[in-house]
């Protein structure tokens, strides 16, 4: 009958006040835990690989990823969303464990919607940017292991000024501005070093392509990293399976459709010699 | 003292009556499906009573503005933990209500050494057409009602009967629009709040002075503020405020 009652600390008066911090919610309930593998040595079978990347284009920012799931040399699907939506202003691409990641952006999602309801205001930009940072750090006994790390973008309309920044992070948790551009996954050395390139020598830097032009270049870097990653899966115009692409501005939030990605393709990406 | 069975029921009859004498001043909220959503409306005086719960729900609530804190606080931890667990459809404002907010209320209603719980809730759940749309209503004793096209949280049976019957007579059955359910709504309000010979009206309904009408509604603003809400049934993730539909709505 005890647990039925509003008791002292549901009445607030007694102890501290609601946070807003969905995980703390998570713990108390029991719900949340983080698993510690004590033997050495990596897991047969954790799924790892894939590419993803983020730069900003003249309207704001575009967010990539392939859709290759891995687990050593075998390839465990062709249809993973690594570009979440974690609200209609933040998006996370996950690289690394997709079981946590997953769970991460999952514990994220909540996280913003709680924080919202509960405090009836919206989180600021670098408080988004810290909750995932501190999912992070406490996924840290996982990704020392070596079955757990997670390495995600963040990509986040800042309330304030309605600019759209992109966040890169370690497994520890620290978090960087990609200031141009930021990638992750193993396939990203490639993407990285193309990025580097053509943002400094170019004749118009990444900020000054159309979103038509950031459109063929992100399939044309996926398709790159796919060349040189097994991890990554490429774009397979015939199953079809395409990349997932989505763009966010100031203003707007836009999922890029698989018809518009197959005429690209068609056109700018597998060019007939 | 309350070891004999007369004593503790004498006790909740005091309680009760404590309770509703309490609850008495309280202005009404409203819920009423149409197609866009479910519309929540209420006036308060110095705190919010229409509160985002979870994705396709929101509550409203009468009473001690820091008892439906604490229940607020309950049912947003229910909510996002099991949405959580398991998935965001298999929250519910059943299942808010019957497991998590009935008994913990009939509970403490019952527990007559501590302080009471002051506060009606109203939850409602924004379905995928007019047909699923539900409402429930949970009572500072644990009591559930439910409903489907309408309700309406008042704090005396009186005047939530005078309210539902004014609105059903004025909103057409079936699906309607926010458009056409909102100056209902709003002129409701004014009928409940307000007597006839306070709007200039006749006995009939008929407005004979438009001025006191207008008068009244400027009071009414004084004092209150209006509080609307959409739970959009095609975003139902974020709650969107609805602006008065009357006279001070320009």
């Amino acid at each position: 009958m005890l647990a039925l009652r509003i008791d002292k600390e549901e009445r607030g008066g007694f102890f501290p006040p609601n946070t807003g911090y969905f995980p703390d919610l998570l713990k108390q309930d029991g719900s949340y835990r983080q698993m510690r593998i004590h033997e050495k040595g990596s897991v047969s079978g954790a799924a790892h690989g894939t590419t993803i990347l983020a730069f900003h284009f003249r309207d704001g920012v575009l967010v990539a990823g392939d859709r290759r799931a891995t687990a050593s040399n075998r390839i465990m699907s062709n249809r993973v969303d690594k570009v979440l939506e974690i609200d209609d202003s933040a998006l996370l691409a996950i690289s690394g464990s997709p079981a946590m990641a997953l769970e991460m952006a999952r514990v994220l999602d909540h996280s913003l919607k709680f924080y919202r309801r509960s405090q009836l205001t919206e989180i600021s930009l670098e408080g988004k940017v810290r909750i995932l940072a501190q999912l992070l750090k406490e996924n840290l006994p996982m990704a020392v292991e070596g079955i757990g790390a997670v390495v995600p973008l963040f990509v986040a309309r800042d309330p304030a000024s309605g600019a759209v920044r992109i966040y890169f992070y370690d497994i520890l948790g620290a978090h960087f501005e990609g200031v141009e551009f930021s990638v992750g996954g193993s396939g990203s050395p490639e993407v990285q070093g193309i990025l580097r390139y053509l943002d400094r020598w170019n004749p118009r830097p990444l900020r000054e392509m159309s979103r038509e032009e950031a459109i063929v270049l992100s399939l044309r870097l996926l398709e790159t990293a796919s060349y040189f990653d097994s991890a990554t899966g490429g774009v397979d115009s015939q199953d079809p399976i395409w990349p997932v692409i989505k763009l966010l501005t100031p203003g707007t939030l836009e999922t890029v459709d698989e018809r518009t990605m197959a005429e690209i393709y068609r056109n700018e990406v597998m060019r007939v010699r | 003292m309350f070891d004999e069975p007369y004593r503790w029921i004498d006790a909740i009859h005091q309680r009760r009556d404590y309770i509703t004498e309490q609850l008495d001043r309280a202005t009404p909220v409203v819920g009423i499906s149409v197609s866009e959503g479910i519309l929540l409306a209420s006036f308060h005086r110095q705190n919010p009573k229409i509160y985002e719960l979870y994705d396709r729900i929101a509550m409203g609530g009468i009473g001690h503005p820091a008892d439906l804190e604490t229940v607020r606080g309950i049912l947003l931890n229910m909510a996002h933990v099991e949405g959580f667990q398991r998935s965001s459809t298999d929250v519910s404002i059943e299942r808010l209500a019957l497991f998590g907010l009935a008994p913990r209320l009939k509970a403490a209603f019952e527990d007559v050494s501590a302080p009471p719980i002051i506060l009606d809730v109203l939850l409602s759940e924004v379905g995928k057409t007019f047909r699923d749309d539900r409402f429930i209503q949970v009572s500072f004793d644990g009591n559930l009602q439910r409903a489907t096209d309408m309700m309406v949280l008042a704090s005396t049976e009186e005047m939530e009967e005078k309210m539902t019957g004014l609105l059903r007579e004025r909103i057409p059955a079936g699906e309607k629009t926010l458009g056409k359910v909102l100056p209902v709504v709003s002129r409701v309000f004014m009928d409940i709040l307000f007597s006839p010979e306070e709007l200039g009206m006749d006995e009939s309904g008929n407005l004979l002075s438009p001025e006191k009408f207008s008068e009244c509604e400027s009071r009414l603003f004084e004092d209150r503020q209006w509080e609307g809400v959409l739970l959009d049934r095609n975003a139902p993730a974020r709650i969107k405020k609805v602006a008065y539909s009357g006279d001070k709505s320009t």
